[in-house]
C-alpha cells in the first residue's frame, strides 16, 4: 500500500512526461510565417463549420458538397493562379460552443487561410468574439446569416455576411402581408435568439410595422421535443390566425408544417427564406406547401433559362455525383463561385490581408447568381440586400410565376423604404469560370 | 493506514512532486506551438473536472451523470461576476467555486436520500435541463452565450507570448492548486470518513459517522471543484453558452473518470489526456488509412466508446490499479 | 377549453411514448440491475430497420413487428455478449452500478457511430400509416387523430400483454422470480441467465416500438444523430425513475405524468423551461416519495 501511493505519483509524473515529450516532438510553428497561412505555391486551404448532422442540419448539410463540387471544377480547370482549392468541413451541430471549437481547430490545426460560408447567427457571433477573429486578422467570409449586427465593421473587421439581413427580410414580409392580406390576423413563429430578435426589429413600428395576433418564440433545437410543435399550432389556432409566418431554420419549418397538418390548421403560409426549402428535405411535405409564399434572392432552381442555374446544375451533375440540385446546392455553389473571384482579386500571392482588401475594393462587382447586388465595400460587410416573392409549385420548388419573371425588391437594415430593385445582374463568365 | 502513509510519502515529497509537474508544464509551454498550448489548457481543465467526479464517485460512492451542469454553473457564475461586478478574474474563479459549492450542497441534500438509479436519473435530468435555462433569462445571453475574458498575457511577457499559452499557464496553475488541495483533503479526517462510508455504510454509521452529512459534504466539495473546472473551461473558450455543456460533456467526463480509474486520483491525467488525444490520433489514423471524411469524423467517438467498454471489462478499477495489482501482490 | 383538452391530448400521446421507453428501461433494471443507456441506441437502430423494411415492403404493419423482433435480437445480443460477462466479473452484488452504466454508455456510442457510418446524413422515412389529421369535434379539430389513437392503442396493447405475461404465464413467473431471488430461482431449476436474456429481449422490443412511434408522431424521419432520440432516452429514464424504476405500471404512470406536465408547461409557461421542468418534476417526486410513485416498499411487483 505504501509503495502503491508513491508509485501512483511516479506513474502520474511519467504519464505527464510522456505527454510532454510527445507534444514537444511535434515541430513548433514559427510565429510570423513568410508565406500566408493556408496558402502554398500549389494550394489554398479554406474551411467551413456548419451543422452536418442532427435535426438542425437538414438542408444546410448539402452546402459543403456543392461548394466542393465547384472548387473541384475550378481545380480541374487550372485552379486559382495555379493553386488548387480545398475545403475542410467541420460539423458543429448548430451549437455555438462546437462552432468555436471547430473554428479554433480550422485555424490552429488545419491552418486554413480563411473560413467561408459558416452558418448560423448565434454560432458566428460566439465565434467572432471568442476566437478573436478580428484581432488575429482571420477572415470569416460570406457567413450564411442575415444577422444585422455583423454590419459593425469595428466589432467584426474580418467578417462578412452573405444573406440579406433579417431586418430587411422582415420589412419586406411586412409590406407583402399588408398588401396581400389586408386586415387578416397574422401570426409568427420565430427562433428565440439573435436570429429571431433581428426579425422582430424588422417587424416593429419604426420598420415594417406589422402587428401579430400571436407570436411564439422557440428555443433553438426545442423543435425536436415531442409535443413542442403541436403546442405552437395549438396556440396559433387558439389565436384565430389566418396568415402564418415561420421565421425559423428548416427543421422548425418542417415540424411546423407537419404539426399543422395534424391539427387541420391551414393558414396562408409565409415561410422565411432561411428554412423554406423543406420539400427537398422531406418530400412528404411537398403537398402541404404547394401555393405557400416564400422569398429568395437566388433565381429559382427550376428556372430553365437562367444561365447561372444551368451552368451550376451542369457542374453539380458532374462533380457532386448523386446530389440533388436544390436551393442549398445553388447557394453553396454560388458561395464557392464568389470565393474564387475574391481569391483571384487578392493578387498573385493572396494573403489574408489582401483577400479582405480585395473584397472591400471590388466585392460589389463580382458576378454571381443572386438577383440583388453584393454590397461589400470599405464601409459595408453585408452582402445581398433584397428578395423576390414566389410560391411553391407542384414539385415543391419556389417559383416567381409560370414565366420566371422576377420582381425583386430591395431595402436597408434601417428605416429606409422597400423599393423595386433596378439591379441588372452581370452575365455568367464563360463556362462558369471567372477571369 | 493513514499514519503509515505519512511516514513514507510526506507532504514535502508530494509538494516536490507538484513543483516538478509545474516545472514540466512551464518547459512544455515554451516549446509547443499555439495549438498544442490550447490542447494543454484543455487537458488541465479536464484534470480538474475529472478529479471532481472521482472524488464523488470513487471516494464517497455517489454517482453523478450531471457534472456538466455543475460546470455550467461555475462558468456562468464566473462570467456574470465579471460582466456585472467588474471584479478581477481570480475573484471570478473564487466566486465560481463558492456558488457551485452552494448549489452542490442543495443538490447533495436531495441526493443523500437517493440511491443508485434514482441518483443517476436525477443528475442526468439536471444535465439536460440546467443549461437550457439560459434561453429563458436574457441576462444569461441566450443561445450564443456571454463572454468571459481571462485577459491577455501581460505585455512584459513579449509579443511572442500568445493568448493560448497564457490560458495554458492559468489553467495548469489552477489545476495544480486544486489537485494539491484535493490530495490534502482526502488525507484529512473528511477523506477517511468518505472512504469508510463508501466501504460499508452500516459499519460507518455504527462508528458514529453521520451518513447524510458526510455525503452532502462530498457533493458540496465535488461541486466546488466542478465549478472551478467550468470557469476554466469558459476562460479557454472566452465564452459561456448552453451548448458548451451538453449531455455529451457530462458523459465524456464520466468516461474520463472511468479511463482514469474511478477509485483513485492518481490516474486523473490519463483520462484527461485520453479525451484530448484520442480525436487527434483518430484523425491521423483516418488520414493515413482511408482519407474518408466520414471515417475521420466517426473514429474518435468509436475509439472512446470502445476504450470505455474495454476499460470496464479489463481494468474496472482503472489502469493504474490494474497495473499495480499485477506487479505488486 | 379546446386548448386545454388539446394540451392534455398532446401530453398523453407524447407521454405514452415515454412510457414505452420507460418500460424498456424498467425491464432491464428488473432483470439485471443495470441502467441501460444503450436502450436509446437500440431504439434508434430498430427504427432504421423499420424504415428499411417499410421501404422494401411498403407496409407499416410488417415493418413494426419486424422492427420489434430486430430490437429484441439486438438487445439480447448486447446482454449475452457484453453485460452478462461484465456482471459475472463484478459479482452479482449490484453495488457497483457505475460500471454497467458506463458500459451501456459505451455501447450507445458504438451503436451511434455504426449507424452514422452506414447511413451518414441519409434519413430513414417512417411516415404515419394512418391519417394524421385530427378528428373534428363541433367544428374544431382536436389533437387526436387515427394515428394518435393507434399509438395509444399499441401502448395499451403492449401494457396488457406484458401484464398478462408477468402475471399469468410460467415465463412471467420465472422473470419475476429470477429478478427477485436469483439464487433461489437457480435452485428451483429456473435458467436464470436465459430468463435474463429474455427480459432484455422484451425490453428491446418495447424500445423499438417507442422509437418507431416517436418517429411517426414527430418528423416522420429518423437520422443517426437524432436529438429526438437522446430526449426519448432521457425522458424515458426520468419517467422510469418517477415510476419507481421497478414497476411497469409505475413506468406508464411516470411517462404519462411527465408527458402531460411537459405539455402544460409548453403551452402555458414557455418552451425554454421544458428541459429543466423534467428535472424539477423528478426531484419533487423523489423528495416526496424517494421510491417513486409506485414504490418498491411493498416488495417488487410485476
Amino acid at each position: 500500500m505504501i509503495r502503491t501511493t508513491r508509485r501512483k505519483f511516479l506513474v502520474a509524473s511519467a504519464v505527464m512526461a510522456a505527454t510532454a515529450l510527445s507534444l514537444s516532438v511535434m515541430p513548433a510553428q514559427a510565429f510570423s510565417p513568410r508565406s500566408e497561412v493556408g496558402v502554398t505555391s500549389t494550394a489554398i486551404k479554406l474551411g467551413i463549420t456548419l451543422p452536418m448532422k442532427g435535426s438542425a442540419s437538414y438542408g444546410y448539410n448539402q452546402l459543403p458538397g456543392a461548394m466542393k463540387a465547384y472548387f473541384d471544377y475550378v481545380n480541374a480547370n487550372g485552379g486559382v493562379n495555379g493553386r488548387k482549392i480545398s475545403l475542410v468541413v467541420k460539423d458543429d451541430g448548430y451549437l455555438p460552443k462546437q462552432a468555436i471549437q471547430n473554428t479554433q481547430d480550422l485555424i490552429g490545426k488545419d491552418k486554413v487561410m480563411a473560413v467561408i460560408g459558416a452558418l448560423g447567427t448565434a454560432n458566428n457571433k460566439a465565434v467572432a468574439s471568442a476566437v478573436n477573429l478580428g484581432r488575429r486578422g482571420i477572415p470569416s467570409l460570406f457567413i450564411n446569416t442575415g444577422f444585422s449586427g455583423f454590419n459593425d465593421r469595428k466589432a467584426f473587421p474580418t467578417s462578412s455576411t452573405l444573406l440579406p439581413s433579417y431586418i430587411m427580410e422582415a420589412k419586406m414580409m411586412s409590406k407583402y402581408v399588408k398588401e396581400t392580406y389586408p386586415g387578416k390576423k397574422t401570426c409568427m413563429l420565430y427562433q428565440d435568439d439573435d436570429f429571431g430578435d433581428d426579425a422582430l426589429v424588422g417587424f416593429d413600428k419604426t420598420h415594417g410595422d406589422l402587428d401579430f395576433a400571436v407570436k411564439v418564440a422557440y428555443p433553438s433545437l426545442s423543435q425536436g421535443v415531442a409535443g413542442v410543435p403541436d403546442s405552437w399550432i395549438t396556440k396559433f389556432k387558439a389565436g384565430g390566425c389566418e396568415v402564418q409566418i415561420v421565421f425559423g431554420v428548416a427543421s422548425a419549418t418542417l415540424y411546423t408544417v407537419l404539426a399543422a397538418v395534424k391539427a387541420q390548421y391551414a393558414p396562408k403560409w409565409i415561410l422565411g427564406s432561411v428554412g423554406a426549402d423543406i420539400g427537398s428535405i422531406n418530400p412528404a411535405t411537398v403537398p402541404y406547401i404547394i401555393g405557400s409564399t416564400s422569398m429568395s434572392f437566388m433565381p429559382s432552381v427550376v428556372d430553365p433559362k437562367d444561365a447561372y442555374v444551368t451552368q451550376f446544375k451542369e457542374i453539380n451533375t458532374k462533380y457532386n455525383v448523386g446530389a440533388k440540385f436544390n436551393s442549398w446546392a445553388l447557394i453553396g455553389m454560388n458561395t464557392a463561385f464568389i470565393a474564387v473571384q475574391a481569391l483571384k482579386a487578392a493578387g498573385k500571392n493572396p494573403t489574408r490581408k489582401s483577400l479582405l482588401a480585395a473584397i472591400d475594393a471590388s466585392g460589389s462587382t463580382f458576378p454571381n447568381a443572386a438577383l440583388v447586388p453584393l454590397n461589400y465595400s470599405k464601409t459595408s460587410n453585408v452582402g445581398l440586400n433584397g428578395y423576390w416573392f414566389g410560391t411553391f409549385n407542384k414539385t415543391g420548388d419556389l417559383v416567381p410565376n409560370d414565366t420566371f419573371t422576377y420582381t425583386v425588391y430591395t431595402t436597408d437594415s434601417g428605416t429606409g423604404p422597400v423599393e423595386k430593385s433596378s439591379y441588372s445582374r452581370p452575365a455568367m463568365p464563360a463556362k462558369g469560370l471567372p477571369n | 493506514m493513514g499514519v503509515v502513509h505519512k511516514r513514507h510519502v510526506t507532504n514535502k515529497h508530494r509538494f516536490i512532486g507538484f513543483v516538478l509537474i509545474g516545472l514540466l508544464v512551464y518547459i512544455l509551454s515554451n516549446t509547443v506551438d499555439e495549438w498544442k498550448s490550447f490542447q494543454g489548457a484543455t487537458i488541465a481543465v479536464y484534470v480538474v473536472a475529472i478529479a471532481s467526479i472521482i472524488l464523488l464517485t470513487g471516494y464517497s460512492g455517489q454517482i453523478s451523470l450531471g457534472h456538466g451542469a455543475l460546470l455550467a454553473i461555475g462558468a456562468y457564475t464566473a462570467a456574470l461576476t465579471q460582466i456585472y461586478l467588474h471584479l478581477p478574474v481570480w475573484i471570478c474563479f473564487v466566486a465560481a467555486v463558492l456558488v457551485t459549492s452552494l448549489f452542490g450542497a442543495l443538490l447533495g441534500s436531495a441526493a443523500a436520500r437517493l440511491s443508485g438509479p434514482y441518483l443517476a436519473g436525477t443528475t442526468l435530468a439536471l444535465a439536460v435541463g440546467l443549461p437550457s435555462i439560459a434561453n429563458q433569462f436574457s441576462f444569461l445571453g441566450g443561445e450564443q452565450g456571454i463572454s468571459f475574458d481571462a485577459g491577455w498575457p501581460p505585455l512584459s511577457f513579449g509579443e511572442a507570448f500568445t493568448q493560448y499559452k497564457w490560458f495554458f499557464w492559468i489553467t495548469s496553475l489552477a489545476a495544480l492548486i486544486m489537485m494539491w488541495w484535493i490530495q490534502n483533503l482526502l488525507r484529512s479526517r473528511y477523506g477517511r470518513t468518505w472512504r469508510a462510508v463508501k466501504t460499508n455504510e452500516v459499519a460507518a454509521e455504527l462508528a458514529g459517522i453521520h451518513l447524510a452529512r458526510s455525503k452532502v459534504l462530498a457533493f458540496t466539495v465535488s461541486a466546488g471543484i466542478a465549478g472551478m473546472a467550468g470557469a476554466l473551461l469558459a476562460a479557454t473558450i472566452n465564452n459561456v453558452s448552453p451548448s458548451a455543456f451538453p449531455l455529451a460533456l457530462s458523459f465524456s467526463l464520466a468516461t474520463g473518470a472511468v479511463l482514469s480509474g474511478v477509485n483513485t486520483l492518481g490516474g486523473v491525467m490519463i483520462g484527461a489526456v485520453a479525451l484530448v488525444a484520442i480525436p487527434e490520433i483518430a484523425s491521423l489514423v483516418a488520414d493515413r488509412w482511408s482519407g474518408s471524411e466520414s471515417v475521420a469524423s466517426l473514429l474518435p467517438d468509436f475509439i472512446v466508446s470502445a476504450l470505455l467498454i474495454l476499460t470496464v471489462f479489463l481494468a474496472p478499477k482503472g489502469p493504474i490499479e490494474k497495473f499495480w495489482s499485477r506487479h505488486v501482490k | 377549453m379546446f386548448e386545454l383538452i388539446n394540451t392534455l391530448l398532446i401530453g398523453i400521446t407524447a407521454g405514452s411514448i415515454y412510457s414505452l421507453m420507460a418500460i424498456s428501461i424498467v425491464l432491464v433494471w428488473r432483470s439485471t440491475r443495470v441502467v441501460n443507456f444503450a436502450a436509446g441506441g437500440l431504439a434508434l437502430a430498430s427504427s432504421f430497420v423499420g424504415a428499411a423494411i417499410l421501404e422494401k415492403t411498403g407496409s407499416f404493419w410488417i415493418a413494426l413487428p419486424l422492427a420489434m423482433v430486430a430490437g429484441a435480437i439486438f438487445s439480447a445480443f448486447i446482454e449475452y455478449f457484453f453485460l452478462r460477462p461484465l456482471l459475472k466479473r463484478s459479482g452479482d452484488q449490484g453495488a457497483e452500478i457505475f460500471l454497467p452504466i458506463i458500459a451501456t454508455l459505451g455501447l450507445l456510442g458504438i451503436i451511434k457511430t455504426i449507424l452514422n457510418y452506414i447511413y451518414g446524413d441519409r434519413i430513414g422515412a417512417l411516415p404515419p400509416p394512418l391519417p394524421d389529421k385530427g378528428f373534428v369535434v363541433s367544428g374544431e379539430s382536436i389533437a387526436l387523430s387515427p394515428m394518435r389513437l393507434l399509438i395509444l392503442g399499441i401502448v395499451l396493447l403492449l401494457m396488457i400483454s406484458l401484464t398478462l405475461i408477468f402475471q399469468r404465464t410460467n415465463l412471467g413467473l420465472s422473470l419475476r422470480a429470477s429478478s427477485f431471488a436469483p439464487e433461489i430461482s437457480r435452485l428451483a431449476g429456473i435458467r436464470v441467465d436465459f430468463i435474463r436474456t429474455v427480459g432484455w429481449a422484451i425490453s428491446g422490443a418495447a424500445g423499438a416500438t417507442a422509437g418507431i412511434l416517436q418517429t411517426t408522431n414527430g418528423s416522420g424521419s429518423v437520422s443517426p444523430e437524432s436529438f429526438e432520440f437522446s430526449l426519448l432516452l432521457v425522458f424515458g429514464f426520468v419517467a422510469a425513475v418517477i415510476g419507481g424504476i421497478e414497476s411497469l405500471v409505475g413506468a406508464v404512470l411516470g411517462g404519462l405524468t411527465l408527458g402531460i406536465i411537459l405539455a402544460i408547461i409548453l403551452m402555458y409557461v414557455g418552451g425554454s423551461l421544458v428541459f429543466i421542468a423534467a428535472f424539477l418534476i423528478l426531484i419533487l417526486v423523489l423528495l416526496l416519495r424517494p421510491q417513486g410513485i409506485i414504490g418498491a416498499k411493498g416488495g417488487r411487483r410485476a
